[in-house]
């Protein structure tokens, strides 16, 4: 099903009826990426010419109002040296576009624009990148377009070497949810480059979701779980580590789990008749060659996420009161313990979140203040979870990650009557 | 002599019944409005009790943190119960008025005529307490997880000083509209928060200007991830 079209500026409009149509698509939503961009576009170009070189192909550039010449480095990014790819054949030439994207702003904005490019240039595949990569490579390309070029795949999520203590929400939140919700291992849903076929990226633009959390932070997670929920193919590609620019610090933990739990939520309403039927969770086709990666280390302050938590224990109990099972909130209440000696279990932390996500949809409160006074509870269990894995290994540590997923999944019945019951 | 007080008490009598002649159906009247408004207000109380709870407006209540300021003012039953209450009381009391309308009388009309006059204005005031109930409630609820999750000390005491003010404010509001203690509640109110505009001023501006400074630049320029003491990158 074709959406409404969506209006582009009339210098992008002369552009599509220019290339006319495409094969594949590279999408890189941008905001003040000056320093980084010009690389990532390179590594496109590379990559297109080195795995696609006789696919028509053009890389979109969606930014957001950047003042710092994004849009100029990636106008003047040069592609045409083949020594960087080991090629002798001549390079095929990929074709920029690069647009201001509208709408709320924020990265699902820019994406709902490449969506709109891929869809009227008839693109059969795509992929995107973020634009602060560093560690980007030409065989990202390869890895996230391949599986839907040749193999038919519609959606290609990412997996990355991390540090053991990165990606906390994903590991404690929207990993463990993800699997147990619509029965899919994908280990990184919100991972941020993906490659995903044209007929999905049509599909995207079929929802009504553009002036939601989906359109900032929630794009991520929405366009993973679309996807699953709506029964496309989905597979995942492993890329080795990510390595980015350093995020804008000025970007709020509260406001970032905000966003992202609160698209978690608003997708177990609009799913929740897939969901509640789904038993178990299977793994998903694998394609690429893991191997280890040397990563920086994190330091991390256990002593200040306990304070926080300890002062959300005291303070925010009466705001917990309609929104935890007495039984849950007793045990939170109970958990304040000297540090080394911290330890917040695995069931109590399912039931924490289960609990929120009913009383998200019950809407005990506004769902901002709501998901705001998880943030407490959020630092206390990363707190737990950093001294559990102190001296621990890669693999120790995803096996305690694992130890969650499955958690996750022994509690969901329990979650699944207590929805109906809510709608009943 | 008997034929004398024949007369009087005759003429007591028929002075009574000639009154009670015309005062009767007024007193019927009114005592016959008395017992229509309380039925009406029964009815309608019943009718609240259940229909609220079916159209959510317990939840509704709850999310607004109208229940909260119920429980705080002593009200153990539920926000429908309370509306409902509140319905049936306000019935009532109207045909009261109704009904001492009925008996004519100069005081009677006087004070219905009153009463109805200062009607708009005390709805209006107990509309400002209780919009001001719901916007404090809510600004004290944003105020502590704000200040819980920035790990500020006093999270409670800075909430309650939010909450607290912001009714103030209303209440002031309020008895304005009812024109109670004007002049008192004008002064009191300009003292009140003219002095603790100032404290603040000095205590910020004197003892923490080392404080406002740092302030002022993190305003300005954003936090390093060693500042804000969280190097994690949770997404």
């Amino acid at each position: 099903m074709l959406s409404d079209p969506l209006p582009l500026p009339p210098g992008v409009e002369a552009r599509l009826q220019e290339i006319s149509e495409v094969d594949v698509l590279v999408g890189i939503p941008s905001f003040n990426n000056a320093r980084t961009i010009g690389h990532v576009v390179r590594a496109a170009a590379a990559g297109l010419a080195k795995y696609f070189p006789d696919q028509r192909a053009v890389i979109v550039n969606s930014d957001g109002g950047s003042g710092d010449g994004t849009p100029e480095a990636v106008a003047a990014a040069d592609f045409s040296n083949p020594g960087a790819i080991l090629v002798q054949h001549p390079l095929t030439p990929v074709q920029k576009i690069v647009t201001p994207y509208h709408g709320m702003p924020g990265k699902g904005s820019a994406f709902r624009t490449i969506f709109a490019i891929a869809e009227r240039l008839g693109a059969k595949a795509c992929v995107v990148f973020d634009a602060d990569l560093r560690s980007i490579t030409p065989e990202w390309v390869h890895l996230l377009l391949g599986p839907v070029r040749q193999l038919g795949f519609d959606f290609v999520a990412p997996l990355y070497v991390r540090h053991k203590h990165d990606g906390t929400i994903t590991n404690s939140i929207v990993y463990p949810l993800t699997r147990a919700l619509y029965g899919r291992d994908v280990r990184q849903p919100i991972g941020g480059d993906f490659g995903f076929s044209g007929a999905l990226a049509s599909h995207y633009l079929t929802k009504p979701v553009w002036e939601s959390n989906v359109a900032r932070f929630g794009i991520d997670i929405w366009m993973t779980t679309t996807a699953l929920a709506d029964g496309f193919r989905v597979c995942q590609s492993f890329l080795g580590a990510k390595i980015h620019d350093a995020k804008d610090p000025g970007t709020d933990l509260a406001e970032m789990l905000l966003q992202v739990v609160s698209s978690v939520f608003d997708l177990m309403r609009t799913y929740h008749e897939r969901w509640r039927d789904v038993l178990g969770a299977e793994e998903v086709p694998l394609f690429g060659f893991p191997h280890g990666v040397g990563l920086e280390p994190v330091p991390v302050n256990v002593e200040r996420m306990l304070t926080i938590f300890r002062q959300g224990v005291q303070a925010l109990s009466e705001v917990w009161e309609g929104v935890l099972l007495p039984e849950t909130r007793h045990e939170v209440m109970t958990l304040e313990r000297p540090t080394n000696g911290f330890h917040f279990p695995d069931p109590l932390w399912v039931r924490v979140i289960y609990d929120f996500a009913l009383a998200y949809q019950r809407r005990v409160l506004p769902g901002d203040q709501l998901l705001r006074s998880l943030v407490p509870l959020y630092l206390g269990r990363t707190a737990s979870f950093v001294l559990r894995t102190e001296d621990n290994g890669a693999g120790d540590v995803e096996a305690v990650v694992r130890d969650l997923a499955d958690e996750f999944l022994r509690q969901k019945g329990g979650l699944r009557e207590r929805w109906m019951a809510q709608e009943v | 002599m008997w034929d004398f007080l024949n007369h009087v008490i005759g003429r007591t009598l028929s002075s009574f019944g000639q009154r009670l002649e015309a005062v009767g159906p007024d007193l019927l009247a009114m005592l016959l409005i008395l017992s229509l408004g309380a039925l009406a207000a029964a009815a309608l109380r019943t009718l609240l009790r259940r229909l609220l709870p079916r159209l959510g407006f317990d939840r509704f209540a709850a999310r607004l943190g109208l229940s909260v300021v119920l429980q705080k003012g002593g009200v153990t039953q539920s926000p429908s119960q309370a509306v409902a209450a509140a319905g049936a009381w306000a019935v009532f009391a109207l045909s009261v008025l109704l009904g001492i309308g009925t008996l004519n009388l100069q005081f009677a009309n006087d004070l219905v005529s009153r009463a109805f006059n200062y009607l708009p204005q005390l709805l209006i005031g107990v509309g400002l307490v209780l919009l001001g109930s719901l916007i404090s409630a809510f600004l004290r609820r944003t105020v502590l997880i704000a200040a819980v999750n920035a790990g500020l000390p006093s999270a409670r005491l800075l909430a309650a000083g939010v909450h607290t003010a912001v009714m103030i404010l209303f209440v002031a509001m309020a008895l304005e509209h009812l024109s109670m203690g004007r002049q008192i509640i004008l002064v009191s109110f300009t003292i009140l928060f003219g002095g603790v505009v100032l404290a603040l001023a000095l205590s910020f501006g004197l003892a923490g200007r080392h404080l406002a400074r740092e302030f002022l630049r993190r305003a300005v320029q954003p936090p390093t991830a060693e500042e804000r003491g969280d190097p994690l990158r949770h997404l």
